[in-house]
């Protein structure tokens, strides 16, 4: 089990509120801006990119940035480590 | 004035009170209680989960009410949405507010957003895909009643049927405000949500109709500002056989009752009253006419004159 | 004759009154700098109106201090608006105003020392809500009946002008002052930074590389009278309010929708509401707040409605910054002087047209053409479209 992966779930599940959901519901692969996947829209994202600095002190300024990371729990996870390492 | 009666074809309230989808409910109502809580429906069967996680209380009951008034309506689409709030999303501006002034790094920003006034209005068109007039008014202890002279005016423009309501929510920090400004009042401070269909052809499930709004801002009114509207629409105090008041009592009316124990104290209070007496003409017929005389504060007057209809 | 404008006001960052706002905008002047009288803000740039609170209830002789920076701006203008006109037994008048902040510039005060449990001034409160600000100028103003306050987020001003001209020609009222006024605020200016719009420099309407808005304060008023009134007054029309039109987006809850839906109906049924064609509008006020949201939304909107037709038009928020519930209000009262002095404003800081739709706005200032209707947009949060038609009065 990847403890970050977990982390952003549950950190994910708090700051967006998403009553209804648990850790074990969401895929690290599911699309989280899809209908499919969490369905989630821009204002979420603003809310990842707190979330960012918050928990992993990442900071990114352009939310353009934030598309490619913020695709699935998969990437924001090697998002993060890419940032961290560098 | 001679304008033809608007029909009022639903009603929805969520309040302290058991209010909601409970037709009946004005018989033998008590007075509303300091340790009430507001009586909220599953708001899951009304509200989209999507939308529903971020809405705060203010949010749910105005989406509820208005999904329950399409609902009652039986119809699709309202030609317009008007709100009014006194308030308006208290519990996000102070959210923002607190957030604004504690935190250093970067600031969520659902809060804010869903700090402005339109937001009951903005997020019942998204809910409904609406696209028609959406309008907010935010006149203090009469917000509701320019809410219901704005939608009687569209369906005088040609409108057939427009959502009109209004919404104010309690905080915590409320009756610290209230204590430190010596507010008085007869009543807890509550939250409400009530909206309405008002049409301009009877839809056969209308049980009154508005006769007449009036507002006045600005200068204490009297007893003669309520007996001038009154003339205006062909009647006497005598005529009136309930006055619910806030306030001060409509001399003469043969029935008053004060409406602020019953809804408890909030700016829209009005439109509680106004599902009230709706709810006492489906139950009593012998009401002909309900006068609501809005004397919350002062300087504010609202009156709204309904009418039973022939059965 | 229809509904009138008769008095105009404004105070924005380009001036305290009509005639500084003129000659700021003919020589391509902006108020857009760092704050001065708003401390504690991270905003590197916002439209401050040049003026502090003491100063402005100095000049207009407000003794309390229990009073909003919205309600002061307000007044400042209202008072422009209406000038010396008189109050009267016979012309029923109202007051609308519209606000997004209300009092928030005296709440914030209250809820620092509140949070710091530092003596917090309950009574600084008392001027927190909306109407509350709108009932501050009825009362210096005299006028007491019809007093109302809309709040739409940024389409409020020219909903307080549409909602006045229905009053009028319904028979509710013969004559109302109509306007919207805000404060900037740490509460406003936090907001929008969190939204990620907010441009540290200084803000580009339609061009592809902007990057967000600049917010600004202030408020614009306008008198307007039907026919009995000025049977009355003896006021001379300047413009007339033709068409105006509000609709929902229901799109999104901070986003226009890309294909510009709401904003495609306000400015069609508008300039139907007119009834003027498409090819009598001189010049279009652009609402051009400078995000890249907006900018994209409105020109698609503008492409719906006018095709490759489109008038001149040019976004004046480079000049007074994003002033929300004011900058319908400020913008009418632009688009105002720009029939009376057949004008067309520029469009500050524009160089690339937006890569998806090409648009080139108005940049030099145009004193040439006659300029008869003027189409005003206001697009707002929760997807409030307004769109405005203002006539030469003939």
């Amino acid at each position: 089990m990847d403890s970050l992966k977990e982390d952003l779930k549950k950190q994910i599940i708090e700051q967006l509120n998403l009553e209804d959901l648990t850790v074990a519901d969401i895929a690290d692969d599911a699309l989280l801006f899809n209908d499919q996947g969490l369905g989630l829209d821009s204002i979420d994202a603003l809310e990842l990119i707190v979330l960012l600095e918050k928990y992993h002190g990442i900071q990114l300024t352009n939310p353009e940035e934030g598309k490619e990371a913020f695709k699935s729990i998969d990437t924001m996870a090697a998002y993060i480590r890419k940032r961290k390492a560098a | 004035m001679n304008k033809p009666a608007l029909y009022l074809s639903a009603a929805s309230t969520i309040s302290h009170q058991p209010t909601f989808r409970n037709p009946g409910f004005s018989v033998g109502l008590g007075p509303v209680e300091a340790s009430s809580a507001l009586i909220s429906p599953d708001y899951k069967a009304y509200i989209e989960a999507g939308l529903l996680r971020r809405m705060s209380k203010i949010l749910r009951m105005s989406v509820a009410c208005a999904k329950d008034c399409m609902e009652q309506a039986g119809i699709a689409q309202p030609d317009a949405i008007v709100v009014g709030t006194g308030l308006g999303c208290l519990q996000d501006t102070e959210k923002f507010l607190n957030t604004s002034l504690t935190v250093e790094g970067l600031l969520p920003p659902t809060s804010f957003i869903q700090s402005t006034h339109n937001t009951m209005a903005g997020q019942i068109s998204l809910s409904l895909g609406n696209h028609g007039y959406n309008m907010t008014h935010t006149q203090n202890t009469l917000s509701f009643e320019h809410a219901l002279l704005d939608a009687a005016m569209l369906l005088r423009e040609g409108d057939r049927n427009v959502l009109v309501g209004a919404a104010d929510e309690h905080i915590d920090i409320l009756e610290d405000i209230a204590r430190q400004l010596a507010f008085e009042a007869n009543a807890p401070l509550t939250s409400a949500a009530s909206f309405f269909v008002l049409s301009a052809e009877n839809q056969g499930n209308a049980s009154a109709g508005l006769a007449d709004v009036y507002t006045s801002g600005g200068t204490e009114y009297g007893q003669e500002d309520i007996d001038a509207f009154l003339d205006r629409n062909g009647l006497q105090a005598g005529d009136v056989d309930l006055a619910l008041y806030a306030g001060t009592p409509v001399q003469g009316a043969a029935r008053n009752v004060d409406y602020l124990p019953l809804a408890g104290v909030y700016p829209t209070a009005s439109a509680f009253a106004l599902h009230y007496a709706l709810d006492v003409f489906a139950t009593n017929s012998e009401v002909r006419n309900v006068l609501i005389c809005n004397g919350l504060r002062k300087s504010n007057l609202g009156l709204t004159l309904l009418k039973a209809f022939e059965a | 004759m229809g509904v009138c404008i008769t008095g105009i006001g404004v105070v924005s960052a380009i001036g305290m009154s009509v005639k500084e706002n003129l000659s700021a905008l003919r020589e391509g002047r902006t108020g857009i700098g760092p704050l001065h009288y708003l401390q504690g803000t991270k905003a590197s740039l916002a439209g401050e109106v040049k003026a502090s609170n003491d100063a402005l209830r100095a000049a207009l002789g407000v003794g309390t201090e229990y009073v909003s920076r919205t309600s002061l701006l307000g007044l400042q203008a209202a008072r422009e608006a209406w000038g010396d006109n008189k109050r009267s037994g016979v012309i029923r008048t109202g007051l609308i105003s519209a606000t997004s902040v209300g009092g928030m510039d005296r709440s914030e005060v209250f809820y620092k020392n509140y949070l710091a449990q530092n003596n917090p001034d309950y009574r600084l409160l008392t001027t927190h809500d909306s109407g509350s600000t709108t009932e501050r100028i009825a009362k210096e103003l005299g006028i007491t009946g019809y007093i109302n306050t809309l709040s739409t987020a940024c389409s409020s001003g020219v909903n307080a002008i549409m909602l006045g001209a229905r009053l009028i020609l319904q028979g509710t009222l013969d004559r109302v002052l109509v306007g919207g006024s805000d404060a900037l605020s740490v509460f406003t200016i936090d907001g929008f930074r969190s939204l990620m719009i907010y441009d540290d420099q200084w803000c580009r309407p339609f061009d592809d590389n902007r990057a967000g808005l600049n917010l600004g304060e202030g408020a614009g008023f306008l008198l307007l009278e039907g026919e009995k009134s000025i049977e009355l007054t003896g006021n001379r029309p300047i413009c007339n309010v033709s068409g105006w039109a509000n609709a929902a987006d229901a799109y999104h809850q901070t986003a226009s929708s890309p294909d510009g839906k709401g904003a495609t109906l306000a400015i069609e049924h508008a300039i139907r509401r007119a009834g003027i064609g498409l090819d009598q509008i001189s010049y279009v006020n652009a609402h051009g707040t400078g995000t890249k949201n907006n900018d994209h939304s409105e020109s698609v909107a503008l492409q719906n409605v006018f095709g490759d037709r489109i008038p001149p038009f040019s976004s004046t928020k480079a000049f007074t910054g994003h002033t929300l519930a004011a900058a319908g209000a400020i913008e009418a009262v632009f688009s105002v002087l720009a029939i009376q002095h057949n004008l067309i404003f520029p469009n500050l800081n524009y160089r690339t047209p937006i890569a998806e739709t090409g648009l080139v706005p108005a940049t030099q200032l145009e004193a040439g053409a006659e300029v008869n209707a003027v189409l005003s947009n206001s697009f707002g949060f929760g997807g409030n479209n307004s769109s405005l038609v203002l006539t030469k009065y003939e």
